[in-house]
């Protein structure tokens, strides 16, 4: 994979950097996060070779960072939960595929908020990172052929949209423990996106005499966890003038 | 006061991060990450070091030394050295500034 990630870059590049580069890759496991990192690296470095990009006064180049870890996971969880008001039908009718685009949106978001946010815990728990990242990645592809599927062909593709949907809560809880155990980020909020993703998962299943309120409140708690670490996120994202002394 | 707050912003950024770093010697690329985020608690990719530390080297304000089992040490030059100085003052009185507009003398 180091090698593949390092291809990525040009070979004027690669001349100069490659083989430090490839030295640092193996100082410690690649997590979603680095590879995001490097692969805007390279994606920088192509348009900047190719004299595309002339603002090196700045230093500024593509980067993944936890300010857009905490972003995505701000929005996520707010269109996730969005989409199931919408979709249980609380607010009044709407068009179905409303909620679903929805919750496909969501899923993208989170896909970002996840690489974003996975640094530190992918140093530790590398396989848990990266299984929160493939799942919920799966889950959305099979969301939106679901959807596209409930639009131009069956009803019977309701069950592939439902399935990829709750990739994203095997997503999140599986994110959620990486983050509670290195303590990464808050460990309250890691603590209610995982136990709110499990229980969504619960009463997603249907046939619980409260009717919709479970599934409500526990995408509530499922919207307020990723907001929780998104905005920690976004806090330790501060200004290098603002940081602890080391 | 409005001119001066896109400047304070770019000093988050990472090219000011590893000038800092840099700043008591000679470092590598690895061990430039971890000295950036043990100082700011905040992750560097390996993608942002090359992508900084690549504009870094062409404005003369970082130079590479001969590589040590495949890590190449970098070190500030004197450029580099006037330039991180320069960015800290600016970034000093402002922060003076803004205490003082908020009524909280600096100490």
């Amino acid at each position: 994979m180091r090698s593949l990630l390092i291809r990525c870059y040009p070979a004027r590049w690669r001349a100069r950097y490659g083989e430090e580069f490839a030295a640092i890759l193996e100082e410690r496991p690649l997590g979603p996060f680095d590879v995001a990192d490097i692969l805007l690296g390279a994606l920088d470095a192509q348009l900047r070779l190719r004299g595309r990009r002339s603002d090196i006064q700045q230093g500024r180049g593509f980067s993944m960072s936890l300010r857009i870890g905490g972003l995505a996971a701000i929005l996520g969880g707010a269109v996730f939960a969005l989409g199931v008001v919408l979709g249980i039908g609380i607010v009044g009718n709407v068009e179905p595929v409303v909620p679903e685009i929805l919750f496909v949106t969501g899923s993208l978001a989170l896909l970002v908020a996840l690489a974003g946010l996975s640094a530190f815990q992918a140093r530790v728990h590398p396989f848990l990172s990266w299984a929160a990242v493939a799942i919920t990645a799966a889950g959305t592809i099979v969301a939106i052929g679901g959807i596209v599927g409930l639009q131009l062909v069956a009803e019977e593709y309701w069950m592939a949209f439902i399935l990829g949907t709750l990739g994203a809560f095997v997503g999140s809880t599986l994110f959620a423990i990486a983050t509670f155990r290195t303590a990464a980020l808050s460990r309250g909020a890691a603590l209610l996106l995982g136990v709110s993703s499990i229980l969504t998962i619960g009463a997603g299943q249907g046939g619980n005499i409260l009717g919709p309120i479970p599934l409500v409140v526990t995408t509530l708690g499922f919207a307020v966890g990723w907001f929780m670490l998104g905005i920690n996120a976004v806090r330790l994202d501060r200004p290098a003038s603002e940081a602890r002394p080391a | 006061m409005e001119r001066k707050i896109p400047e304070f912003g770019r000093f988050a950024e990472p090219s000011l991060l590893i000038l800092v770093s840099l700043s008591d010697g000679p470092k590598h690329g690895y061990a430039i990450m971890q000295d950036v985020e043990g100082g700011t608690g905040r992750p560097m990719g390996a993608g942002t070091l090359y992508a900084a530390l690549a504009r870094l080297e062409e404005q003369g304000l970082v130079e590479p030394l001969p590589p040590v089992d495949r890590r190449r040490p970098y070190r500030l030059t004197a450029v580099g050295a006037s330039n991180l100085a320069e960015q800290l003052r600016g970034l000093s009185e402002f922060a003076q500034m803004g205490l003082r507009q908020l009524g909280k003398p600096p100490p």
